[in-house]
């Protein structure tokens, strides 16, 4: 059996002091990657600082800055949220594509990110979105860029005690269609062998990929030739993402496949989304 | 010494007052501590859903939730479905259809089943098949699992 032990905060700064001073103290929401490297051996809590309760945490408002998303929003709350679905549809998109239903209603946004998988399926659509994320620590608040936020896989920019608290889309919303697609070994539920988000914003596009480098990464090759040179055919647009990733071959796909992915995925959303 | 927390809560309408030692799953707190053995313990790592109860109201994989997070909820286990000896609708869909072989996945498959049609009374194919992505049949018999849900829908 595990052990730990439990914490159930009752304020955010009660949870940054534990996580500042205690080793090995964990912050806990909805605790579907964490119980499972637990269970692995990856992660050795001494403390689990429940957090998931926390007020500032469960603000899910829009706002004129934009959508604020707190660290304790389930993906299922963002992939039925009314606002999002009309938005921003590539973050329900990609909300909707991790795990099953039931991994949903314990699993949030925040999670997602700060576990930081390559292939996580919300960071490719929070790339496009210029999403900000919103930290809160020991030495106070700082927000930051989301393509500035991982720095490899399983590591990010958070220092101790310092936490998620929470996630901006920030307005205007993108005026074009946006899509989030992705390449699995099943059709149901599995991490991505490769994943794509391609975002319209009218007159330019943003494009992120996942699972093909030590952090998502955007295609800024085919961005720079649709947006900058005029590029109109998505194929051709779509070669040039060769130039932006760096697969690996792993368990779920070789590097050859994903370059083969990637581009098959990068021209049917550029062709979704843009009509190019 | 097993480090101890008490916690209150209601499980198939019935409110109880434990001691879960923390670390311990809710699967494993259900299984052992409740004997409510309907409950199936699989992958224990979230991916084949034969976990699956309703917390609150909503299906989770009971092998990624910690026991002590009972603390203050509501409880649903595939033992609370039948009232008075008789089976509920989705139960006994499940046998006119067959919509089993082994019977190992199917509490979670109706737990999900269940949470799916307080959802969407009316759900087609493809909306069963989504609801039910993260539950696995390892005997295959999804068709009639599909089925199942569906009948169960119209009744």
């Amino acid at each position: 059996m595990l052990s730990f032990d439990y914490i159930k905060c009752t304020g955010l700064s009660e949870a940054v002091d534990i996580l500042a001073k205690e080793e090995q103290a964990y912050p806990y929401a909805g605790g579907t990657d964490l119980m499972v490297g637990m269970r692995g051996g990856k992660f050795a809590p001494k403390k689990l600082v429940d957090v998931k309760d926390l007020p500032e945490l469960n603000v899910f408002e829009e706002s004129d800055q934009g959508i604020i998303i707190g660290a304790a929003i389930t993906l299922n709350q963002i992939a039925c949220d009314d606002s999002i679905v009309k938005n921003i549809p590539i973050l329900a998109e990609g909300s909707h594509s991790v795990g099953g239903y039931t991994i949903r209603n314990r699993a949030t946004l925040a999670g997602n990110i700060c576990n930081a998988s390559p292939a996580a399926d919300t960071a490719a659509p929070l790339y496009t979105l210029e999403a900000l994320i919103n930290i809160v620590g020991p030495d106070g608040n700082r927000s930051l860029p989301v393509e500035e936020f991982f720095t490899g896989p399983g590591q990010t920019v958070l220092k101790k005690g310092e936490l998620v608290q929470s996630i901006v889309i920030p307005k205007p919303f993108p005026a074009g269609k946006g899509v989030y697609s992705k390449a699995s070994r099943t059709g149901s539920v599995d991490l991505s062998t490769v994943g794509v988000a391609v975002q319209n914003w009218g007159k330019h596009v943003k494009i992120a990929v996942g699972a093909v480098a030590a952090t998502p990464v955007r295609a800024f090759s085919v961005e720079k030739a649709i947006n900058e040179k005029g590029e109109k055919s998505s194929a051709e647009a779509a070669k040039l993402v060769h130039n932006d990733i760096a697969p690996i071959t792993d368990i779920r796909g070789s590097r050859e496949y994903r370059y083969h992915m990637v581009e098959v995925l990068v021209r049917r959303g550029l062709e979704q989304t843009m009509g190019v | 010494m097993s480090n101890k927390i008490t916690i209150k809560f209601t499980v198939n309408g019935d409110s109880e007052e434990r001691e879960a030692v923390v670390g311990e799953t809710l699967l494993k707190f259900i299984r052992d501590e409740l004997n409510l053995t309907g409950t199936k313990s699989g992958c224990e790592i979230g991916e084949c859903g034969a976990c699956t109860v309703l917390l609150d109201g909503k299906p989770v994989n009971s092998c990624l939730v910690l026991a002590v997070e009972l603390d203050g909820k509501d409880l649903l286990t595939i033992e609370g479905l039948s009232k008075n000896g008789e089976l509920d609708r989705l139960q006994q869909a499940f046998i006119d259809h067959a919509a089993f072989q082994c019977g190992y996945c199917t509490p979670g498959m109706i737990m999900a089943a269940r949470s799916l049609l307080e959802r969407n009374p009316n759900p087609n194919d493809e909306e069963i098949n989504k609801a039910l992505s993260g539950n696995l049949c390892r005997c295959g018999a999804y068709q009639e699992i599909r089925d199942a849900v569906k009948d169960s829908a119209k009744k």
